[in-house]
């Protein structure tokens, strides 16, 4: 291989056999194939990390298995995972409680991060700096962000109960994990702070990218502030929203280790997503067959809202 | 358009108290660690500890085995983004120059791959590994760390070729370079930035697992990475807050270092391939 990368004389005659196999790869006849074969090892990992794992939690979720093996048909195939599951109030309430957390954290991030992203793409001094601080939870490891949390949210000596109450938002410290409505919003609370990061460096992207000519074309015909929002930046920032939005709902709907760091999923089941409930069918009960299926049911739910997400926002995004 | 007095006032302030309100669990982190214990309770709360504690870290790392646990996640880290660096560097040139009609399908591949629960994933990967031997390994992490960064820093950097005009290497090859030559010598170092910001999200993705690193090692203590470390220890020591937040401080130290050197390579980065 050293040969390929030696400098090579401008004389040199320009085609020569590089060598690899003894195909010129340098000539456009070969150029589809050196194509295939520098996509070989990415596709390799893919297919051995997430294709066939996948096929493979397909094939465990139609047998009653409670232990994860590799054989194949080692058992009858069944349904009796899935009807299990939709028979199951469990499950029910998992779904629920998906749905509630993905509308609630989805939106209140995208709306903090494109207001930190107008935010920090104002002109002033010290921009930069802020730009770098605003956007700083998303380099934090979940786990440790919800540890830090956890003391945050202490119910006898966490700040936040401290701070509430001396502003008379509360009049009683709140125990916020073991009540099911405060421990949803604690997670809500996390989540979007963890979150919203990603989604202002992706819509700050999006906004430098838009030429200010518009805006001095805008204000030429004397539009306000907010007709400018309207008419100029949103539209130009929909490829980006949509973007940020389908990577936000998928990264909600299938995150572990906050909740299961901040609450595992409960109290009583309050915030118990579908992720959660898997994890927690395979690796506590080893009910691996039903935890597959519920995995599976998780996937094509997933599958489906991008699929509906892309084709709402395919116009802009692709 | 020159702003009024008032108007900078406000925006200024408003900057001030959106990074403070941001930033709060980062300061509350630092200021805890530096606690005594006795004043861990103190109510009101101490906003700046009167007598910094520098010795908590000095206990955490004879107490704990915090250093290990963050050179395996270092370990774990470096390879993983360099295995997949290779391979999305591979993949995102071959995208962006070879497969002009099949790579308008990969963005919603990337984005099928993206889709994939790990919670999911982790059933059969757990079967794999077992019959693999790689249990306890760090291994069996560094190959899921590497996987599910692939995908999508081949998108990233599929972006970032896209933005290096083809000329360059049609120039290279007729000064007399190979494709790997023009690869290698030309078009990577222009892309620089874009390698940057692809490690980086490489880097933080993997340092950030403690899905795979709970399921895979929690029973070779030996091979913990600093996330399952800090968990584990945070259920030991409950209320020893000081000592927790030390621990998770030091373990949010390097992504964040990393990420203050080289979060404006990011910017472009992220929504390289997203933009068009």
């Amino acid at each position: 291989m050293t040969d390929l990368t030696q400098p090579r004389p401008v004389t040199a005659p320009v085609r020569r056999s590089s060598g690899l196999f003894g195909i010129d790869l340098a000539s456009p006849r070969h150029a589809r194939k050196l194509g295939y074969l520098l996509l070989l090892p990415a596709v390799l990992l893919i297919l051995g990390i997430l294709v066939y794992p996948m096929l493979l939690a397909i094939e465990i979720s139609f047998h009653d298995v409670k232990f994860a093996t590799l054989s194949f048909g080692a058992s009858d195939y069944t349904l009796k995972n899935y009807v299990k599951l939709f028979t199951s109030s469990d499950f029910w309430n998992a779904i629920g409680v998906s749905a509630k957390l993905l509308v609630v954290v989805t939106s209140i991030s995208m709306l903090v991060g494109l207001g930190a992203a107008l935010l920090v793409n104002q002109q002033f001094r010290g921009r930069g700096v802020a730009r770098m601080l605003i956007a700083l939870p998303w380099a934090i490891p979940e786990v440790v962000a919800v540890i830090t949390w956890l003391w945050i949210l202490d119910a006898s000596f966490g700040v936040l109960n401290w701070m509430l109450l001396k502003l008379g938002v509360i009049g009683l410290p709140i125990s916020w994990l073991n009540q099911p409505l405060p421990a949803f919003s604690a997670v809500t609370m996390v989540m979007v702070w963890k979150g919203f990061p990603f989604i202002s460096i992706m819509i700050l992207a999006g906004l430098q990218s838009i030429p200010e000519e518009y805006y001095q074309a805008a204000r030429v015909d004397g539009a306000n502030v907010w007709k400018r929002f309207i008419w100029i930046t949103l539209p130009c920032l929909m490829p980006v929203l949509g973007v940020s939005l389908v990577l936000t709902v998928l990264w909600v709907f299938r995150d572990f280790s906050i909740i299961n760091v901040l609450t595992g999923g409960g109290p009583v089941g309050a915030t118990e997503t579908l992720a959660i409930m898997t994890y927690e069918e395979a690796f506590s009960f080893f009910r691996m067959g039903y935890a597959s299926a519920l995995g599976v049911v998780t996937l094509i739910i997933c599958a489906l809202i991008s699929a509906f997400l892309v084709k709402k926002t395919s116009h802009a995004v692709f | 358009m020159k702003r009024k007095l008032w108007q900078s006032i406000l925006l200024y302030a408003t900057v001030i108290v959106a990074c403070a309100v941001v930033l709060f669990p980062v300061y509350w982190m630092v200021v805890t660690s530096l606690q005594p214990p006795g004043s861990l309770r103190a109510y009101p709360p101490h906003f700046l500890p009167p007598d910094p504690q520098w010795q908590t870290y000095i206990r955490l790392f004879i107490e704990t085995d915090i250093l290990r646990w963050m050179a395996n996640s270092a370990i774990v880290a470096v390879t993983a983004t360099g295995i997949s660096m290779v391979a999305a560097v591979l993949a995102g040139y071959s995208l962006s120059r070879y497969q002009t009609k099949s790579s308008e399908n990969v963005g919603l591949f990337i984005l099928m791959s993206k889709m994939l629960p790990a919670t999911m994933l982790i059933i059969p990967l757990f079967g794999i590994m077992r019959s693999l031997g790689l249990m306890g390994s760090l291994w069996s992490l560094i190959f899921a760390h590497a996987t599910a960064i692939v995908p999508f820093a081949t998108w990233m950097l599929k972006g970032y070729f896209d933005s290096i005009p083809n000329e360059l290497e049609q120039a290279a090859q007729v000064d007399g370079c190979t494709p790997w030559g023009a690869l290698f010598r030309v078009i990577l170092p222009v892309a620089a930035p874009g390698l940057a910001a692809t490690s980086l999200y490489g880097f933080v993705l993997s340092w950030a697992d403690y899905l795979f690193a709970r399921t895979f090692l929690a029973n070779n203590a030996d091979s913990w990475t600093v996330n399952l470390g800090i968990a584990t220890f945070k259920g030991e020591y409950q209320t020893d807050w000081n000592l927790v937040m030390a621990a998770s401080l030091l373990a949010a130290l390097p992504i964040m270092i990393a990420y203050l050197f080289l979060q404006r390579f990011l910017v472009g980065g992220m929504t390289a391939g997203a933009g068009k």
